[in-house]
């Protein structure tokens, strides 16, 4: 089934249809995480009682991933900058990387939580918590399939196929690394 | 996409790098409006920078650009319309009592399990008056004479539990498998559910014991 | 069907080198979005036979109440609230959505644009498998321990959320699985359509010459995928509250249960346009070929239907007047859902105004567009009623309600259904239906529509509640004139579900042994009526794609013969 038909060759409105896609997908992400950011937002500044369990998120595990991830969105623009030029292998390599960012991400993530759960600090101790644990981990779920994609793409990439996939799943990669841009400040900064 | 868009990646990186620093740094200072600012702001001025380089919209179609905002402008509708509500505890001739409560109450105690039965006081004590006030209480009023709000509705109407002639042919047992298995194991109403799904043996006997309180004292 | 399809694929084997799996391999992994659009198709009427018999179940308990149903048993307060949740839940989600969507997007889309297939085939799969498992998970809900979910297809926590008032937390737990599964399969559906019809139109085919149909499905996946997200997030937190003893919608652990009304409805608002659009499309492409006319203003249509899918963002708490919402908002929601009225009534006069002058034609499929637009009227007059939130403060949660969602509800998912059917039957099967069994259908199915509905409206102007398994429980509606009532509504659902028997029969037999259709019966002027019937894998000969010349509905043109000028014809 790898015949494309001809219809995805076609573009009408002039952006490749892949990345056309791409933006109606980050569209309806920007709407899930939109509501569950705005449903948390909306909490917490009607319940200012939630600063004394907030207070125990750790800033420097949060300013580490935050760190993680840019890094990790930067090798992902560097892979589209050589798939953009041919160069395969070289696309995969930075990809790669990438996909360690994530998996640096959600070790970091790991041991954070596990710390905090042996605190006493579970998802149903407090609904900042559960906030919390729901959003970053929707946040994660979000990493772990974009890794995985990601694997797939990077694959092909080494093989110099598909090159134009790599410029899209650093769309989808960026989008999970703005995510957390928003919820860095949320769950650890401003408090 | 061609390459005709020149992005120096590392030095946006860098940018974000430092925009970092300074949002970690910026609650050390200890103002509020300040720290708000430099985590928000910052945010806003990093998804920014990564939007545009990096996602490149800055060099995309219109239309992609218009996706987006639509996307962004409708979650800021959401919780315009949501938040009169959500956000706030009082408003136009109402105000909620529960947050409003809770707020007070602080924060509960980090290691207690925030469970689901709500009427329950505290963890291992049952709770029998919140339990009836929470559920009986509806139907069989509150005050257990079968004037409840939604009891007046009813036909037959509930039970009013502060009537003798009601305790006259009824006994702790038959109370107890009406509140188990519901009216009908009880030859009664079938608008008498059944809950014992809620409550084990001991909690039953509990239920009955505040019931039976109702009625004339003396068994 | 299959037999058809083979013998044309077989057929077309020396032109096309390529064309999918077959027999029954096919229905596992055909990605051809012809295959896809009938599994769609065949699962969402297999579920409007469950959802149609829990109708059946539920009225007959109404109107006889304490009776044992033929075919079900005694129904017991439990299991009518779980009868009366996934009837609307599958109506909604697995009949309206699937047939006037996927099924018939996935099917005309690709050949109206001209294109051989849909952009993404293998996610066009995915989609339906996805769907086909959310579609498992419902049903399987109503068997398992405790029985199915009954709270409500709005599903409002706290009774959702505990199993302690709900008595079906698995029950529940599925329901809300099943509900957020077929959220990701139309989601990634949505992606799809909305892709392939901005991108993969044929050479020549401008944005104005697209058929409004094709629009209007595309334009109601675009407010799907919009509204949807903030559903998810708040199923995301109702499973938590359900499983995990979260307390997001917990006024006692600081959550708010109508936080959860404002999620929900946020969505579920605009979801009634998406199932309204297809259904106007297929209206007017029907009235159009049937009229032998231009719709009256097609700019004017696609313009007001943006506006409409606009507008349709900002009414949301319209359902939420008397829940305890801000009455300051109440007074900014009557206002624009008022406002909303505007529009819609404008599309409606549009395809009215298309039909005067035109050289008018009753086949059936025309009739079922004629039943739509007057059906309807009446739903949508009825809402404004609604939409003032004082008259809310007492129609809130009757039968007015009700009758009014199903005077919208069933032109838009049963008539939009039947109208789609009968007109592309030929196209998607390649046989005739028979006009005269068409006919005697339309006739058993609006009529009793209408005396099953109309004294719902009496019912609830009388302050007959939803939701009550037993009237007789309340003296104020015990009453022998209520009673009869109930008691005709029902007569005449069993009449109307008596009468889909002569639909089912002529589908069936005009499958199997129809006359073999023309390319194009009905002398209609888009893209699908100029290949097969039905159509082969790829559409068209990849060396014969269309070009497309002119918009879609040059009917009625003196200077032809016959009176159309198809749109892939050379100038």
């Amino acid at each position: 089934m790898s015949v494309k038909p001809i219809a995805t060759t076609r573009s009408a409105t002039g952006i490749p249809t892949g990345r056309l896609a791409v933006w109606w997908l980050l569209a309806s992400e920007v709407v899930i995480f939109g509501g569950l950011l705005g449903s948390y937002i909306m909490h917490r500044m009607g319940h200012p009682e939630w600063a004394e369990a907030a207070v125990h998120t750790n800033t420097w595990f949060g300013a580490f991933n935050t760190f993680v991830l840019l890094t990790s969105s930067f090798t992902a623009v560097l892979a589209h900058q050589a798939a953009e030029s041919g160069q395969g292998k070289k696309a995969a390599k930075y990809l790669l990387l990438t996909m360690g960012g994530a998996l640096t991400f959600l070790l970091v993530k790991s041991v954070e939580w596990t710390i905090e759960i042996s605190h006493g600090y579970t998802i149903t101790a407090n609904t900042f918590w559960s906030f919390y644990y729901t959003a970053a981990g929707l946040h994660g779920l979000h990493v772990i399939a974009g890794a995985i994609i990601m694997g797939f793409v990077a694959a092909d990439a080494w093989r110099g196929e598909e090159l134009q996939r790599v410029e899209l799943i650093g769309i989808y990669w960026h989008f999970v690394d703005l995510v957390w841009i928003f919820l860095f400040p949320l769950l650890y900064i401003a408090k | 996409m061609s390459d005709n868009h020149h992005v120096n990646y590392k030095r946006v990186y860098l940018w974000l790098l430092a925009l970092l620093v300074v949002s970690v740094a910026g609650p050390f200072i200890g103002i509020l409006s300040v720290t708000l600012i430099t985590a928000f702001g910052i945010a806003v001025v990093k998804a920014n920078l990564v939007i545009q380089n990096f996602m490149h919209l800055r060099w995309e179609k219109t239309l992609a650009k218009w996706v987006l905002i639509t996307s962004l402008a409708l979650m800021a509708l959401f919780v315009a319309g949501a938040a009169p509500d959500v956000m706030r505890h009082e408003g136009q001739n109402w105000v909620n009592v529960a947050a409003a409560d809770a707020v007070d109450r602080g924060v509960v105690d980090e290691h207690a399990e925030e469970e689901t039965d709500v009427a329950v006081a505290e963890p291992g004590v049952f709770d029998a008056v919140g339990q009836f006030n929470l559920i009986c209480a509806m139907c069989h009023g509150s005050a257990s004479d079968g004037m409840g709000a939604a009891g007046l509705a009813l036909d037959p109407r509930p039970a009013d539990f502060t009537d003798p002639a009601f305790w006259e042919t009824r006994d702790d047992q038959r109370v107890k498998t009406a509140i188990r298995d519901g009216g009908v194991a009880v030859g009664a109403s079938a608008l008498m559910a059944p809950w014992g799904a809620l409550y084990d043996d001991a909690q039953l006997d509990a239920l009955v014991e505040y019931v039976r309180s109702f009625g004339p004292t003396g068994q | 069907m299959a037999q058809a399809t083979v013998d044309v694929q077989h057929a077309e084997h020396d032109v096309h080198e390529h064309h999918g799996p077959q027999g029954v391999l096919k229905y596992l992994w055909s990605t051809d979005h012809k295959v896809i659009a009938m599994q769609y198709l065949f699962t969402g009427m297999f579920m409007a036979v469950v959802g149609g018999f829990m109708a059946y179940v539920f009225r007959m308990q109404l109107a006889f109440p304490g009776s044992s149903v033929p075919g079900f048993g005694i129904v017991s307060p439990g299991e009518y609230n779980a009868l009366v949740t996934n009837h609307g839940t599958i109506m909604i989600f697995w009949v309206a959505m699937p047939v006037l969507i996927a099924a018939f997007g996935n099917f005309l889309i690709p050949l109206m644009i001209g294109a051989d297939d849909m952009v993404f085939p293998r996610i066009n799969r995915l989609s339906f498998q996805v769907f086909f498992l959310s579609a498992l998970v419902i049903l399987g809900s109503l068997f398992v321990e405790g029985g199915g979910f009954g709270g409500a297809w709005t599903a409002y926590p706290p009774l959702s959320a505990q199993g302690m008032y709900n008595q079906t937390p698995l029950g529940a737990t599925l329901w809300l699985i099943g509900v957020a599964l077929e959220f990701v399969a139309f989601l990634l559906g949505g992606i799809n359509f909305i892709t392939t019809l901005m991108n993969a139109r044929a050479p020549g085919m401008k944005a104005y010459d697209v058929p409004l149909v094709c629009w209007m499905i595309v334009i109601a996946s675009i407010l799907f995928m919009l509204s949807v997200g903030p559903l998810i997030a708040g199923a995301v937190m109702l499973l938590f509250d359900q499983t995990l003893g979260t307390g997001f919608y917990d006024p006692a652990a600081g959550g708010d249960p109508i936080l959860w009304q404002h999620l929900f409805w946020f969505f579920g608002h605009p979801e009634v346009y998406v199932v309204l659009l297809p259904a106007i499309g297929i209206t007017i492409d029907i009235v159009a070929t049937f009229a032998r006319k231009k719709v009256f203003g097609y700019k004017l249509m696609l313009y007001t239907t943006v506006a409409t899918g606009v507008l349709s963002f900002f009414v949301w708490a319209h359902h939420q007047f008397i829940s305890g919402i801000d009455p300051r908002m109440a007074n900014v929601f009557m206002v624009t859902t008022l406002l909303i009225s505007v529009p819609i009534a404008e599309l409606m006069f549009v395809i009215i105004a298309t039909l005067y002058g035109g050289s008018i034609r009753l086949t059936t499929p025309m009739l079922w567009a004629l039943a739509f637009i007057a059906e309807f009227l009446i739903g949508g007059v009825t809402g404004i009623f609604l939409g003032a939130s004082g008259a809310d403060i007492y129609f809130h949660d009757t039968y007015f309600v009700l009758a009014h969602f199903h005077y919208t509800f069933f032109p838009i998912a049963i008539i939009g259904t039947f109208a789609a059917l009968t007109y592309w039957f030929p196209k998607m099967f390649g046989k005739m239906m028979s006009d005269t069994l068409g006919k005697i259908h339309f006739w058993g199915t609006i009529i009793p529509f209408n005396v099953i509905f109309i004294p719902l409206f009496v019912l609830g102007m009388g302050g007959q509640h939803r939701r009550i398994y037993n009237y007789q429980h309340f003296p104020d509606l015990a009453g022998a004139d209520f009673q009869l009532l109930r008691v005709i509504a029902t007569i005449a659902l069993l009449t109307m579900l008596a009468f889909q028997l002569v639909f089912f029969f002529n589908f069936l037999r005009s499958l199997l042994w129809g006359e073999k259709a023309p390319k194009n019966p009905w002398n209609a002027n888009t893209l699908e009526w100029t290949t097969e019937s039905p159509p082969p894998h790829g559409n068209w000969p990849p060396d014969q794609m269309p070009k497309v010349y002119r918009g879609p509905y040059e009917y009625g043109r003196p200077d032809r013969e016959p009176d159309f000028w198809p749109q892939d014809e050379p100038a």
